[in-house]
């Protein structure tokens, strides 16, 4: 066990600093590049924030979409990406394109929340 | 730097110009071209050049003679005055234009005030350049740009097939779109010179509008719609989500514009395939750039972190797939 802050608290307190404090005292053409490293720290530490889930939810779609057992979900993404290139899943395109949003949808809650709410 | 100044002043020097002392300094921006302002005692110019060891889509000489056949057809661009190839005065291939004044940083032109008036004049100026651009003789770019296939989408759903398969990140969302574009690829259009970064953060804008579009570097020969879909997409909104012309206006008012400046009028459906095909692209160039950091062709946190944005085109791309037509 670390002692605390723990990683994402750490995380935060480099992304408060970058965004409130740096940001303003760096040259106006090196403001976006600070923002960029803020935004960076903060994305991280959403991500340790949501633990396992959403690798086990994806590793369940997958298994799910491919019809098989899955235990490492890049592989398995890589096994469906070989799959709807080759144009064998062509038939149910329609019907995995809500599927794959789910799995879209957790990478924005960590990338950028809130992303999928308008448009 | 000094040799790259000693280069710049006698190129200028065989164009009849005496620049004087020149100041070299680094644009900021620009993922995969090395971008220079030179400052001259009474002029400036812009050099830009490929990165040492890059591969760059359209090779330098051919974005030269492109920016001189857009020039040519009245587009609003960065005069081109010279080219070098490898190994000449620019150290690598690069060129050197005129430069324009303004800004081309979007969150700029979408909120400062200075823009007021710029923000409510660029969407015709858009329809209008875009037109010009379209209606540029295709037969002036033979040698410069391939020529497609019978199906400028299909060419362009196989070229960004081959940009993801270079770097082989596993994106079933992204796969999915290829292979719904594939089945949804609409009439062959007549083929036009298609700018390809057609968006905002690619136009240089004054305080009275556009002043002139810049980044050929995805230019080729395609269905014009590809440029109006590419265009409108929700990332080149930049938190305008209502305004689907480069965050700033209605496409309604797009396409009259360039239908006014005699651009061919263009199905809205035709429109929205290309802004689905522009999400998909989007998301392998953001796939692509992280690579480049990862692989270590340029080591960038800027570069790095859109490989987080991948899923942005991926959600806007599922939602216009869902849309009923």
């Amino acid at each position: 066990m670390q002692d605390r802050p723990t990683a994402s608290e750490l995380l935060d307190s480099v992304a408060e600093y970058l965004f409130a404090e740096l940001r303003p005292e760096v040259p106006r053409e090196q403001r976006f590049r600070v923002l960029v490293a803020a935004n960076v720290c903060a994305v991280v530490a959403r991500e340790i924030r949501a633990g396992d889930a959403p690798d086990e939810e994806d590793l369940e779609l997958f298994a799910e979409l491919l019809g098989k057992e899955v235990d490492d979900p890049r592989a398995a993404a890589a096994e469906l990406s070989r799959r709807i290139r080759s144009g064998e899943l062509d038939e149910r395109i329609d019907d995995m394109a809500p599927r794959l949003e789910e799995h879209v949808r957790r990478k924005l809650d960590v990338a950028r929340p809130g992303y999928d709410a308008s448009a | 730097m000094e040799e790259l100044a000693a280069g710049i002043r006698l190129v200028l020097a065989d164009l009849g110009i005496d620049a004087g002392r020149l100041e070299l300094s680094r644009i900021p921006g620009g993922a995969s071209r090395e971008t220079w302002l030179a400052e001259g005692e009474s002029a400036r110019w812009v050099l830009r050049r490929d990165p040492r060891g890059s591969v760059s889509l359209v090779p330098m000489a051919e974005e030269f003679a492109l920016l001189s056949r857009a020039a040519e057809a009245n587009v609003p661009v960065a005069a081109p005055l010279a080219f070098e190839p490898d190994g000449g005065r620019f150290g690598s291939p690069g060129l050197l234009m005129a430069y324009v004044q303004g800004s081309s940083v979007a969150p700029r032109i979408l909120r400062k005030p200075e823009f007021e008036h710029a923000r409510t004049v660029l969407t015709g100026q858009l329809g209008e350049a875009l037109a010009r651009i379209h209606a540029v003789d295709t037969d002036s770019v033979d040698g410069v740009l391939p020529q497609p296939s019978t199906d400028p989408a299909l060419d362009q759903i196989s070229e960004w097939e081959r940009q993801l398969d270079e770097i082989g990140e596993p994106l079933p969302a992204v796969e999915l779109g290829l292979r719904w574009l594939r089945a949804h690829a609409p009439e062959p259009a007549e083929t036009r010179l298609v700018h390809g970064d057609f968006r905002l953060g690619n136009f240089i804008v004054d305080e009275s509008g556009l002043a002139a579009v810049i980044d050929w570097e995805l230019a080729h020969l395609g269905d014009p719609a590809e440029d109006i879909g590419w265009l409108c997409i929700r990332s080149w909104r930049f938190g305008n989500d209502d305004s689907p012309v480069a965050g700033v206006g209605r496409l309604d008012a797009f396409l009259s514009a360039y239908e006014s400046a005699g651009g061919a009028p263009i199905d809205r459906d035709r429109v929205r395939y290309w802004e689905a095909f522009g999400n998909v692209k989007w998301a392998v160039i953001c796939a692509r750039q992280a690579h480049d950091h990862l692989d270590g062709v340029r080591r960038s946190h800027e570069l790095a972190s859109l490989g987080r944005r991948i899923c942005e085109p991926e959600w806007d791309f599922l939602q216009l797939a869902q849309e009923p037509v």
